[in-house]
Protein backbone atom coordinates (compact mmCIF):
# COMPACT_ATOMS: atom_id res chain seq x y z
CA UNK A 1 0.00 0.00 0.00
CA UNK A 2 1.33 3.57 -0.66
CA UNK A 3 -1.12 5.42 1.27
CA UNK A 4 -2.84 3.75 4.48
CA UNK A 5 -5.30 6.01 6.70
CA UNK A 6 -6.70 3.59 9.63
CA UNK A 7 -9.56 4.94 11.94
CA UNK A 8 -9.14 8.19 11.45
CA UNK A 9 -12.04 10.98 12.86
CA UNK A 10 -12.16 14.56 13.13
CA UNK A 11 -15.17 16.32 14.72
CA UNK A 12 -15.96 20.30 14.50
CA UNK A 13 -17.11 21.43 17.41
CA UNK A 14 -19.28 18.05 18.32
CA UNK A 15 -20.00 17.66 14.86
CA UNK A 16 -18.12 14.38 13.66
CA UNK A 17 -16.97 15.46 9.85
CA UNK A 18 -15.09 12.53 9.25
CA UNK A 19 -15.40 9.41 11.72
CA UNK A 20 -13.06 5.96 11.40
CA UNK A 21 -12.02 5.98 8.13
CA UNK A 22 -10.27 3.44 6.63
CA UNK A 23 -8.67 3.83 3.24
CA UNK A 24 -6.08 2.58 1.27
CA UNK A 25 -4.35 3.98 -2.07
CA UNK A 26 -2.36 1.51 -4.28
CA UNK A 27 0.59 2.11 -5.78
CA UNK A 28 -0.18 3.29 -9.63
CA UNK A 29 -4.21 3.15 -8.71
CA UNK A 30 -7.13 5.16 -9.54
CA UNK A 31 -9.36 5.64 -6.31
CA UNK A 32 -12.23 8.13 -5.79
CA UNK A 33 -13.93 9.16 -3.56
CA UNK A 34 -17.51 10.13 -3.70
CA UNK A 35 -20.44 10.87 -1.47
CA UNK A 36 -23.33 13.47 -0.89
CA UNK A 37 -22.47 17.62 -0.26
CA UNK A 38 -21.03 17.61 3.48
CA UNK A 39 -19.86 13.50 3.60
CA UNK A 40 -16.59 14.53 4.39
CA UNK A 41 -14.68 13.96 1.85
CA UNK A 42 -12.44 17.56 1.46
CA UNK A 43 -11.96 17.09 5.46
CA UNK A 44 -10.86 13.42 4.15
CA UNK A 45 -8.82 15.25 1.72
CA UNK A 46 -7.14 17.88 4.41
CA UNK A 47 -6.35 15.17 6.87
CA UNK A 48 -4.42 13.31 4.76
CA UNK A 49 -2.36 16.02 3.90
CA UNK A 50 -1.77 17.42 7.11
CA UNK A 51 -4.20 20.41 6.58
CA UNK A 52 -5.93 19.45 9.80
CA UNK A 53 -4.76 16.63 12.23
CA UNK A 54 -7.05 13.85 13.29
CA UNK A 55 -8.49 13.59 16.28
CA UNK A 56 -8.05 9.54 16.18
CA UNK A 57 -6.59 7.60 13.86
CA UNK A 58 -3.30 7.44 11.66
CA UNK A 59 -2.12 8.10 8.50
CA UNK A 60 0.77 6.31 7.07
CA UNK A 61 2.50 6.74 3.60
CA UNK A 62 5.38 4.57 2.27
CA UNK A 63 5.24 2.92 5.69
CA UNK A 64 6.07 6.28 7.35
CA UNK A 65 3.41 7.61 9.99
CA UNK A 66 2.76 10.68 8.21
CA UNK A 67 -0.37 11.33 10.85
CA UNK A 68 0.98 15.12 12.20
CA UNK A 69 3.22 15.87 9.76
CA UNK A 70 3.22 19.33 8.36
CA UNK A 71 1.60 20.08 4.84
CA UNK A 72 4.86 21.10 3.15
CA UNK A 73 6.50 17.96 5.10
CA UNK A 74 4.08 16.04 3.68
CA UNK A 75 3.81 17.78 -0.07
CA UNK A 76 7.68 16.98 -0.28
CA UNK A 77 7.52 13.14 0.52
CA UNK A 78 5.68 13.52 -2.81
CA UNK A 79 1.61 13.59 -2.27
CA UNK A 80 0.73 16.46 -4.35
CA UNK A 81 -2.97 17.84 -4.14
CA UNK A 82 -5.27 20.20 -6.06
CA UNK A 83 -8.27 21.72 -4.28
CA UNK A 84 -12.06 22.01 -4.54
CA UNK A 85 -12.08 26.00 -4.78
CA UNK A 86 -9.47 27.43 -7.55
CA UNK A 87 -6.29 27.41 -5.75
CA UNK A 88 -3.51 28.87 -7.83
CA UNK A 89 -1.14 31.87 -7.52
CA UNK A 90 -3.33 34.24 -9.56
CA UNK A 91 -1.00 37.35 -9.85
CA UNK A 92 2.09 35.19 -11.26
CA UNK A 93 2.02 34.04 -14.49
CA UNK A 94 0.79 30.63 -15.50
CA UNK A 95 4.69 30.02 -16.44
CA UNK A 96 5.64 31.33 -12.65
CA UNK A 97 3.03 29.16 -10.93
CA UNK A 98 4.41 26.31 -12.33
CA UNK A 99 8.19 27.43 -11.80
CA UNK A 100 6.99 28.39 -8.09
CA UNK A 101 5.93 24.40 -7.74
CA UNK A 102 9.04 23.40 -9.59
CA UNK A 103 11.64 25.18 -7.50
CA UNK A 104 10.25 23.75 -4.57
CA UNK A 105 10.70 20.42 -5.92
CA UNK A 106 13.70 20.79 -6.81
CA UNK A 107 15.18 22.46 -3.50
CA UNK A 108 15.58 25.99 -5.31
CA UNK A 109 13.87 27.97 -3.71
CA UNK A 110 16.40 29.09 -1.45
CA UNK A 111 18.45 30.24 -3.64
CA UNK A 112 18.97 33.93 -3.24
CA UNK A 113 21.15 35.34 -6.37
CA UNK A 114 20.28 33.18 -9.13
CA UNK A 115 18.13 34.88 -11.88
CA UNK A 116 15.03 32.77 -11.87
CA UNK A 117 13.73 34.57 -15.11
CA UNK A 118 13.81 31.67 -17.18
CA UNK A 119 15.51 28.41 -14.75
CA UNK A 120 13.97 25.56 -15.28
CA UNK A 121 12.06 26.88 -18.36
CA UNK A 122 11.50 23.58 -20.56
CA UNK A 123 10.59 21.39 -17.69
CA UNK A 124 8.22 24.55 -16.47
CA UNK A 125 6.91 24.83 -20.12
CA UNK A 126 6.94 20.61 -20.79
CA UNK A 127 4.44 21.02 -17.49
CA UNK A 128 2.29 23.59 -19.30
CA UNK A 129 2.09 21.68 -22.44
CA UNK A 130 1.44 18.70 -20.99
CA UNK A 131 -1.79 20.02 -18.62
CA UNK A 132 -3.09 21.96 -22.10
CA UNK A 133 -1.88 25.48 -21.43
CA UNK A 134 0.81 25.44 -24.24
CA UNK A 135 0.39 29.04 -25.34
CA UNK A 136 -0.67 30.76 -22.51
CA UNK A 137 2.55 30.62 -20.54
CA UNK A 138 2.52 34.09 -20.06
CA UNK A 139 -0.94 34.78 -18.30
CA UNK A 140 -1.58 35.57 -15.51
CA UNK A 141 -2.81 32.65 -13.04
CA UNK A 142 -6.11 34.98 -12.36
CA UNK A 143 -6.86 36.00 -15.89
CA UNK A 144 -7.24 32.55 -17.22
CA UNK A 145 -10.22 31.16 -17.64
CA UNK A 146 -12.36 28.85 -15.26
CA UNK A 147 -10.86 25.30 -16.48
CA UNK A 148 -7.76 26.87 -17.38
CA UNK A 149 -7.57 27.70 -13.71
CA UNK A 150 -7.98 24.05 -12.84
CA UNK A 151 -5.80 22.60 -15.25
CA UNK A 152 -2.93 24.85 -13.82
CA UNK A 153 -3.47 23.53 -10.34
CA UNK A 154 -3.00 20.19 -11.67
CA UNK A 155 -0.02 21.49 -13.50
CA UNK A 156 0.92 23.11 -9.95
CA UNK A 157 0.92 19.44 -8.28
CA UNK A 158 2.91 17.56 -10.82
CA UNK A 159 5.65 19.92 -10.92
CA UNK A 160 5.90 18.32 -7.61
CA UNK A 161 6.48 15.37 -9.60
CA UNK A 162 4.32 13.81 -6.97
CA UNK A 163 3.72 9.74 -6.33
CA UNK A 164 0.11 10.03 -5.27
CA UNK A 165 -1.74 12.75 -6.44
CA UNK A 166 -5.11 13.73 -4.13
CA UNK A 167 -7.34 16.06 -6.14
CA UNK A 168 -10.53 17.64 -5.38
CA UNK A 169 -13.47 17.71 -7.65
CA UNK A 170 -10.79 18.60 -10.81
CA UNK A 171 -13.63 18.82 -13.16
CA UNK A 172 -15.52 21.11 -11.18
CA UNK A 173 -17.24 24.34 -12.98
CA UNK A 174 -16.50 22.93 -16.22
CA UNK A 175 -18.65 21.97 -19.45
CA UNK A 176 -19.51 18.46 -19.68
CA UNK A 177 -16.68 18.95 -22.69
CA UNK A 178 -14.18 20.01 -20.94
CA UNK A 179 -15.00 17.58 -18.01
CA UNK A 180 -14.51 14.19 -20.61
CA UNK A 181 -11.53 16.55 -21.82
CA UNK A 182 -10.07 17.19 -18.59
CA UNK A 183 -10.68 13.79 -17.56
CA UNK A 184 -8.96 11.79 -20.31
CA UNK A 185 -6.16 14.24 -19.98
CA UNK A 186 -5.97 13.11 -15.77
CA UNK A 187 -6.41 9.56 -17.05
CA UNK A 188 -3.82 9.96 -19.67
CA UNK A 189 -0.92 12.03 -17.31
CA UNK A 190 -1.31 9.61 -14.32
CA UNK A 191 -0.96 6.43 -16.24
CA UNK A 192 2.17 7.80 -18.18
CA UNK A 193 3.75 9.22 -15.27
CA UNK A 194 3.30 6.39 -13.26
CA UNK A 195 1.17 8.32 -10.50
CA UNK A 196 -1.28 7.08 -7.93
CA UNK A 197 -4.82 9.04 -7.71
CA UNK A 198 -7.43 9.30 -5.14
CA UNK A 199 -9.98 12.34 -6.65
CA UNK A 200 -13.11 13.47 -5.28
CA UNK A 201 -15.71 14.05 -7.61
CA UNK A 202 -19.60 15.09 -8.35
CA UNK A 203 -19.43 14.08 -11.87
CA UNK A 204 -20.42 9.66 -11.99
CA UNK A 205 -19.40 9.29 -15.67
CA UNK A 206 -16.36 10.92 -14.40
CA UNK A 207 -15.90 8.79 -11.71
CA UNK A 208 -17.28 4.95 -12.85
CA UNK A 209 -14.98 6.37 -16.44
CA UNK A 210 -11.62 5.92 -14.34
CA UNK A 211 -11.71 4.40 -11.41
CA UNK A 212 -10.15 0.89 -10.28
CA UNK A 213 -11.89 1.24 -6.86
CA UNK A 214 -14.66 4.03 -5.66
CA UNK A 215 -15.21 4.38 -1.68
CA UNK A 216 -18.13 5.39 -0.62
CA UNK A 217 -18.61 8.09 2.20
CA UNK A 218 -21.61 8.84 3.86
CA UNK A 219 -22.27 11.53 6.75
CA UNK A 220 -18.19 11.17 8.05
CA UNK A 221 -18.02 7.16 7.13
CA UNK A 222 -17.01 5.00 4.88
CA UNK A 223 -19.78 3.02 3.82
CA UNK A 224 -18.49 0.92 1.28
CA UNK A 225 -15.10 0.50 -1.35
CA UNK A 226 -15.00 -1.45 -4.61
CA UNK A 227 -14.96 -1.65 -8.09
CA UNK A 228 -17.17 0.21 -10.11
CA UNK A 229 -19.56 -2.67 -10.88
CA UNK A 230 -19.85 -3.64 -7.31
CA UNK A 231 -20.57 0.08 -6.16
CA UNK A 232 -23.46 0.14 -9.09
CA UNK A 233 -24.73 -3.28 -7.80
CA UNK A 234 -24.62 -2.25 -4.19
CA UNK A 235 -27.95 -1.45 -2.39
CA UNK A 236 -27.25 0.85 -0.18
CA UNK A 237 -24.81 2.90 -1.85
CA UNK A 238 -28.11 3.04 -4.59
CA UNK A 239 -30.17 4.36 -2.07
CA UNK A 240 -28.65 6.96 -0.16
CA UNK A 241 -26.32 8.03 -2.83
CA UNK A 242 -26.84 7.34 -6.55
CA UNK A 243 -30.39 7.15 -6.80
CA UNK A 244 -32.32 5.00 -9.61
CA UNK A 245 -31.61 6.76 -12.38
CA UNK A 246 -28.06 6.24 -11.64
CA UNK A 247 -27.96 2.08 -12.27
CA UNK B 1 -3.35 40.19 -21.13
CA UNK B 2 -0.27 39.50 -20.26
CA UNK B 3 1.59 39.60 -17.08
CA UNK B 4 4.92 40.97 -18.01
CA UNK B 5 4.06 44.41 -16.67
CA UNK B 6 3.05 43.45 -13.97
CA UNK B 7 5.62 41.18 -12.42
CA UNK B 8 8.24 40.62 -14.26
CA UNK B 9 9.01 44.08 -15.22
CA UNK B 10 10.79 44.76 -18.86
CA UNK B 11 12.74 47.68 -17.64
CA UNK B 12 15.43 46.17 -16.76
CA UNK B 13 16.13 43.04 -17.99
CA UNK B 14 19.38 42.39 -20.20
CA UNK B 15 18.13 43.58 -23.17
CA UNK B 16 20.64 46.12 -24.76
CA UNK B 17 18.47 48.83 -24.73
CA UNK B 18 17.61 48.35 -21.23
CA UNK B 19 21.31 48.41 -20.14
CA UNK B 20 21.40 51.81 -22.26
CA UNK B 21 18.50 53.07 -20.18
CA UNK B 22 20.57 52.10 -17.25
CA UNK B 23 23.79 53.42 -17.82
CA UNK B 24 21.81 56.48 -19.11
CA UNK B 25 20.69 56.83 -15.62
CA UNK B 26 24.06 55.94 -13.44
CA UNK B 27 25.27 58.89 -16.12
CA UNK B 28 22.83 61.15 -14.77
CA UNK B 29 22.95 60.39 -11.25
CA UNK B 30 26.53 61.13 -11.16
CA UNK B 31 26.69 63.96 -12.90
CA UNK B 32 23.93 65.82 -10.34
CA UNK B 33 26.38 67.27 -8.16
CA UNK B 34 27.10 69.41 -11.51
CA UNK B 35 23.41 70.80 -11.67
CA UNK B 36 21.97 70.91 -8.33
CA UNK B 37 22.75 73.33 -5.39
CA UNK B 38 23.65 72.15 -1.87
CA UNK B 39 20.25 72.24 -0.70
CA UNK B 40 19.10 69.55 -3.37
CA UNK B 41 22.09 67.94 -3.52
CA UNK B 42 21.47 67.15 -0.08
CA UNK B 43 17.88 66.34 -0.17
CA UNK B 44 19.11 63.93 -3.10
CA UNK B 45 21.47 62.08 -0.80
CA UNK B 46 18.31 61.86 2.17
CA UNK B 47 16.44 60.52 -0.86
CA UNK B 48 18.87 57.76 -2.07
CA UNK B 49 18.89 56.92 1.59
CA UNK B 50 15.06 56.78 1.63
CA UNK B 51 14.66 54.93 -1.63
CA UNK B 52 16.64 52.17 -0.03
CA UNK B 53 13.98 52.12 3.29
CA UNK B 54 11.53 51.73 0.72
CA UNK B 55 12.92 49.09 -0.93
CA UNK B 56 13.76 47.17 2.04
CA UNK B 57 10.56 47.56 3.48
CA UNK B 58 9.31 46.02 -0.06
CA UNK B 59 11.00 43.13 0.00
CA UNK B 60 8.30 42.00 2.91
CA UNK B 61 5.11 44.60 1.75
CA UNK B 62 5.37 43.94 -1.54
CA UNK B 63 7.20 40.53 -2.67
CA UNK B 64 6.04 38.89 0.76
CA UNK B 65 3.12 40.16 1.14
CA UNK B 66 3.64 40.98 4.62
CA UNK B 67 2.25 44.23 5.94
CA UNK B 68 4.97 45.39 8.41
CA UNK B 69 4.19 48.89 10.22
CA UNK B 70 7.74 48.61 12.08
CA UNK B 71 10.04 49.09 9.25
CA UNK B 72 11.19 52.25 11.35
CA UNK B 73 12.27 49.75 14.37
CA UNK B 74 14.82 47.96 12.23
CA UNK B 75 16.11 51.49 10.52
CA UNK B 76 16.73 52.71 14.18
CA UNK B 77 18.36 49.74 15.48
CA UNK B 78 20.62 50.40 12.55
CA UNK B 79 21.12 54.08 12.57
CA UNK B 80 22.34 53.30 17.09
CA UNK B 81 24.11 50.33 15.96
CA UNK B 82 26.65 53.18 13.71
CA UNK B 83 25.85 56.02 16.33
CA UNK B 84 26.77 54.13 19.44
CA UNK B 85 29.89 52.06 18.30
CA UNK B 86 31.53 55.42 16.46
CA UNK B 87 30.51 57.86 19.35
CA UNK B 88 30.39 55.70 22.77
CA UNK B 89 33.20 53.21 22.27
CA UNK B 90 35.32 54.99 19.43
CA UNK B 91 34.97 52.39 16.80
CA UNK B 92 35.86 53.41 13.22
CA UNK B 93 33.53 53.97 10.44
CA UNK B 94 33.79 51.16 8.46
CA UNK B 95 33.44 48.62 11.03
CA UNK B 96 30.65 50.66 12.67
CA UNK B 97 28.74 50.61 9.63
CA UNK B 98 29.26 46.84 9.32
CA UNK B 99 28.36 45.83 12.30
CA UNK B 100 24.22 48.16 11.14
CA UNK B 101 22.97 44.73 9.41
CA UNK B 102 24.42 42.51 11.47
CA UNK B 103 22.79 44.03 14.74
CA UNK B 104 19.38 44.81 12.82
CA UNK B 105 19.60 41.13 11.13
CA UNK B 106 19.89 39.67 14.49
CA UNK B 107 16.93 42.33 16.40
CA UNK B 108 15.24 41.29 12.68
CA UNK B 109 15.46 37.52 13.40
CA UNK B 110 14.55 38.00 17.07
CA UNK B 111 11.28 40.34 16.47
CA UNK B 112 10.57 38.42 13.42
CA UNK B 113 9.92 34.97 15.18
CA UNK B 114 7.54 36.29 17.10
CA UNK B 115 6.05 38.19 14.30
CA UNK B 116 6.04 35.70 11.45
CA UNK B 117 3.51 33.38 14.11
CA UNK B 118 0.67 35.84 13.45
CA UNK B 119 -0.44 37.03 9.48
CA UNK B 120 -2.29 40.00 8.48
CA UNK B 121 -3.23 42.66 11.10
CA UNK B 122 -1.72 40.68 13.65
CA UNK B 123 1.18 40.43 12.10
CA UNK B 124 0.98 44.07 11.45
CA UNK B 125 0.03 45.07 15.01
CA UNK B 126 3.02 42.29 16.35
CA UNK B 127 5.37 44.95 14.10
CA UNK B 128 4.17 48.13 15.52
CA UNK B 129 4.35 46.88 18.84
CA UNK B 130 8.03 45.83 18.41
CA UNK B 131 9.22 48.71 16.65
CA UNK B 132 7.40 51.19 19.53
CA UNK B 133 9.30 48.79 21.98
CA UNK B 134 12.78 49.64 20.10
CA UNK B 135 11.94 53.60 20.16
CA UNK B 136 10.85 53.21 23.88
CA UNK B 137 14.38 51.18 24.65
CA UNK B 138 16.12 54.20 22.68
CA UNK B 139 14.43 56.84 24.17
CA UNK B 140 14.75 55.93 27.86
CA UNK B 141 18.07 54.01 27.91
CA UNK B 142 19.85 57.02 28.57
CA UNK B 143 23.76 56.40 29.30
CA UNK B 144 23.77 54.39 25.66
CA UNK B 145 21.62 56.26 23.49
CA UNK B 146 21.71 59.66 24.88
CA UNK B 147 17.80 58.91 25.49
CA UNK B 148 15.44 61.94 24.03
CA UNK B 149 18.20 63.91 23.53
CA UNK B 150 19.77 61.60 20.64
CA UNK B 151 23.46 61.20 19.61
CA UNK B 152 24.49 64.49 18.32
CA UNK B 153 28.04 64.41 17.85
CA UNK B 154 28.95 61.01 16.33
CA UNK B 155 32.66 61.83 15.00
CA UNK B 156 31.63 60.72 11.21
CA UNK B 157 35.16 61.28 8.96
CA UNK B 158 35.67 65.19 7.43
CA UNK B 159 34.81 63.47 3.97
CA UNK B 160 30.96 63.65 4.66
CA UNK B 161 30.95 67.27 5.57
CA UNK B 162 31.44 67.47 1.86
CA UNK B 163 27.71 67.25 0.39
CA UNK B 164 29.20 65.98 -3.08
CA UNK B 165 31.10 63.24 -1.43
CA UNK B 166 28.55 62.33 0.87
CA UNK B 167 26.30 62.21 -2.26
CA UNK B 168 28.80 60.22 -4.11
CA UNK B 169 29.24 57.31 -0.89
CA UNK B 170 25.51 57.20 -0.56
CA UNK B 171 25.03 56.64 -4.39
CA UNK B 172 27.36 53.98 -4.44
CA UNK B 173 26.38 52.10 -1.20
CA UNK B 174 22.23 52.59 -2.26
CA UNK B 175 23.32 51.29 -5.77
CA UNK B 176 24.78 48.23 -4.61
CA UNK B 177 22.19 47.21 -1.87
CA UNK B 178 19.52 48.08 -4.42
CA UNK B 179 21.14 45.87 -6.95
CA UNK B 180 21.50 42.60 -4.44
CA UNK B 181 17.44 43.33 -3.39
CA UNK B 182 16.88 43.58 -7.52
CA UNK B 183 18.75 40.30 -7.43
CA UNK B 184 17.42 38.70 -4.26
CA UNK B 185 13.71 39.68 -5.76
CA UNK B 186 14.02 37.85 -8.66
CA UNK B 187 15.84 34.78 -7.64
CA UNK B 188 14.18 31.39 -7.05
CA UNK B 189 14.08 32.47 -3.62
CA UNK B 190 12.26 35.69 -4.26
CA UNK B 191 9.36 33.82 -6.92
CA UNK B 192 8.69 31.65 -3.82
CA UNK B 193 8.19 35.03 -1.16
CA UNK B 194 5.79 35.93 -4.31
CA UNK B 195 4.43 32.41 -4.02
CA UNK B 196 3.57 32.91 -0.37
CA UNK B 197 2.48 36.46 -0.84
CA UNK B 198 -0.43 35.64 -3.45
CA UNK B 199 -1.58 32.39 -1.93
CA UNK B 200 0.28 31.04 1.30
CA UNK B 201 -1.39 28.52 2.24
CA UNK B 202 -1.31 26.81 -1.69
CA UNK B 203 2.67 26.87 -0.69
CA UNK B 204 2.72 24.92 2.08
CA UNK B 205 1.23 22.34 -0.79
CA UNK B 206 4.18 22.64 -2.81
CA UNK B 207 6.63 21.78 -0.07
CA UNK B 208 7.83 25.20 1.26
CA UNK B 209 7.63 26.19 4.53
CA UNK B 210 6.22 29.08 4.64
CA UNK B 211 7.03 30.68 8.20
CA UNK B 212 10.43 29.94 7.48
CA UNK B 213 10.88 32.08 3.93
CA UNK B 214 8.55 34.83 5.97
CA UNK B 215 11.58 35.30 8.97
CA UNK B 216 14.01 34.95 5.71
CA UNK B 217 12.09 37.76 3.74
CA UNK B 218 11.91 39.81 7.79
CA UNK B 219 15.70 39.30 8.29
CA UNK B 220 16.62 40.58 4.84
CA UNK B 221 14.46 43.54 5.28
CA UNK B 222 15.59 44.05 8.11
CA UNK B 223 18.79 43.94 6.98
CA UNK B 224 18.41 46.52 4.41
CA UNK B 225 16.72 48.42 6.85
CA UNK B 226 19.62 48.72 9.06
CA UNK B 227 21.78 49.44 6.49
CA UNK B 228 19.70 52.42 5.26
CA UNK B 229 19.62 54.02 8.94
CA UNK B 230 23.30 53.53 9.33
CA UNK B 231 24.11 55.83 5.97
CA UNK B 232 21.73 58.08 7.14
CA UNK B 233 23.36 58.42 10.81
CA UNK B 234 26.41 58.84 8.61
CA UNK B 235 24.73 61.45 6.44
CA UNK B 236 23.66 63.53 9.50
CA UNK B 237 26.52 62.81 11.50
CA UNK B 238 23.65 61.96 14.73
CA UNK B 239 20.87 59.90 15.33
CA UNK B 240 17.54 60.46 16.87
CA UNK B 241 14.74 58.24 18.88
CA UNK B 242 12.65 59.50 15.98
CA UNK B 243 14.20 56.82 13.50
CA UNK B 244 12.21 54.64 15.11
CA UNK B 245 8.59 56.50 15.93
CA UNK B 246 5.60 55.13 14.06
CA UNK B 247 5.78 58.15 11.95
CA UNK B 248 8.64 57.28 10.18
CA UNK B 249 7.44 53.73 9.37
CA UNK B 250 4.19 55.51 7.91
CA UNK B 251 6.19 57.90 6.11
CA UNK B 252 8.11 54.59 4.00
CA UNK B 253 4.87 52.91 4.12
CA UNK B 254 3.73 55.91 2.19
CA UNK B 255 6.18 55.97 -0.03
CA UNK B 256 5.63 52.10 -1.22
CA UNK B 257 2.08 52.62 -1.84
CA UNK B 258 2.43 55.84 -3.75
CA UNK B 259 5.32 53.75 -6.45
CA UNK B 260 3.28 50.72 -6.30
CA UNK B 261 4.84 47.88 -3.85
CA UNK B 262 4.49 45.27 -6.98
CA UNK B 263 6.64 46.39 -8.61
CA UNK B 264 10.80 46.99 -7.71
CA UNK B 265 10.83 50.50 -9.47
CA UNK B 266 7.64 51.49 -6.55
CA UNK B 267 9.18 52.20 -3.86
CA UNK B 268 12.20 54.59 -6.01
CA UNK B 269 9.74 56.35 -7.47
CA UNK B 270 7.80 56.85 -4.80
CA UNK B 271 10.47 58.64 -2.46
CA UNK B 272 10.91 60.85 -5.57
CA UNK B 273 7.45 62.12 -5.49
CA UNK B 274 6.65 61.88 -1.84
CA UNK B 275 9.78 64.05 -1.72
CA UNK B 276 9.49 66.77 -4.10
CA UNK B 277 5.83 67.05 -3.29
CA UNK B 278 6.81 67.54 0.42
CA UNK B 279 9.54 70.37 -0.20
CA UNK B 280 7.58 71.91 -2.78
CA UNK B 281 4.35 72.25 -0.77
CA UNK B 282 6.44 73.39 2.47
CA UNK B 283 7.19 76.01 0.64
CA UNK B 284 4.22 77.59 -0.28
CA UNK B 285 2.48 76.98 3.17
CA UNK B 286 2.67 75.93 6.68
CA UNK B 287 -0.67 73.66 6.60
CA UNK B 288 1.54 71.39 3.76
CA UNK B 289 0.91 68.32 5.80
CA UNK B 290 -2.74 68.79 5.03
CA UNK B 291 -2.04 69.40 1.67
CA UNK B 292 0.50 66.69 0.99
CA UNK B 293 -1.90 64.23 2.78
CA UNK B 294 -5.21 64.94 0.26
CA UNK B 295 -2.58 64.56 -2.83
CA UNK B 296 -1.29 61.37 -1.88
CA UNK B 297 -5.04 60.14 -1.03
CA UNK B 298 -6.27 61.44 -4.65
CA UNK B 299 -2.92 59.79 -6.29
CA UNK B 300 -3.82 56.41 -4.40
CA UNK B 301 -7.42 56.50 -5.42
CA UNK B 302 -6.53 57.04 -8.79
CA UNK B 303 -3.73 55.07 -9.01
CA UNK B 304 -4.64 51.96 -7.48
CA UNK B 305 -1.46 50.01 -8.72
CA UNK B 306 0.63 53.23 -7.43
CA UNK B 307 2.75 55.34 -10.03
CA UNK B 308 4.87 52.89 -11.38
CA UNK B 309 2.36 49.82 -11.20
CA UNK B 310 -0.62 52.22 -13.20
CA UNK B 311 2.06 53.40 -15.79
CA UNK B 312 3.48 49.80 -16.48
CA UNK B 313 -0.28 48.39 -16.92
CA UNK B 314 -1.06 51.44 -19.39
CA UNK B 315 2.11 51.06 -21.15
CA UNK B 316 1.34 46.78 -21.45
CA UNK B 317 -1.79 47.66 -22.66
CA UNK B 318 -0.92 49.74 -25.23
CA UNK B 319 1.90 47.43 -26.31
CA UNK B 320 -0.59 44.90 -26.57
CA UNK B 321 -2.91 47.08 -28.43
CA UNK B 322 -0.64 47.99 -30.77
CA UNK B 323 0.67 44.32 -31.33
Amino acid sequence: MLLEAKGISKSFGGLSAVSEVDLTIGKEELVSIIGPNGAGKSTLFNLLTGHIRPDKGTVTYKGEDITSRKPYDISRMGIGRSFQKLNIFPRLTAFQNVQASLFSAKKKNHKLFADSCRMLGDEVEEILQSVGLGGQSDTLGGLLAHGDQKRLELGIALALNPELLLLDEPTQGMSPGETVETTELIRGLVRARHISLAFVEHDMSVVFGISDRINVLHQGMLIFSGKPEEVKANEEVQRIYLGKGEK
Amino acid sequence: MTGVGMNRISLLGTSPRNGMMLLGFMIVMVALPYFLGQSWLSITTEMLILALSASALNIMLGYSGMVSFGPAGMYAVGAYTTGVLMEKLGWGMLPATLAAPVMAGLVGALVGWFCVRRSAVYFALLTLAFSQIIWTVVFQWYSVTGGDDGLVSVPVPDFFFEITNCYYFMLAVVSVCLFIIWKIVNSPFGMTLQAIRENPNRVEFIGVNVKRYQLASFVISSMFLGIAGSMFCLFSGSAFPDYAYWVKSADMLVICLLGGIYNFFGPLVGTVVYTVLTKIISEYTMHWHLVLGGIIVLIILAMRKGVVGTLANYWANRKSAAA
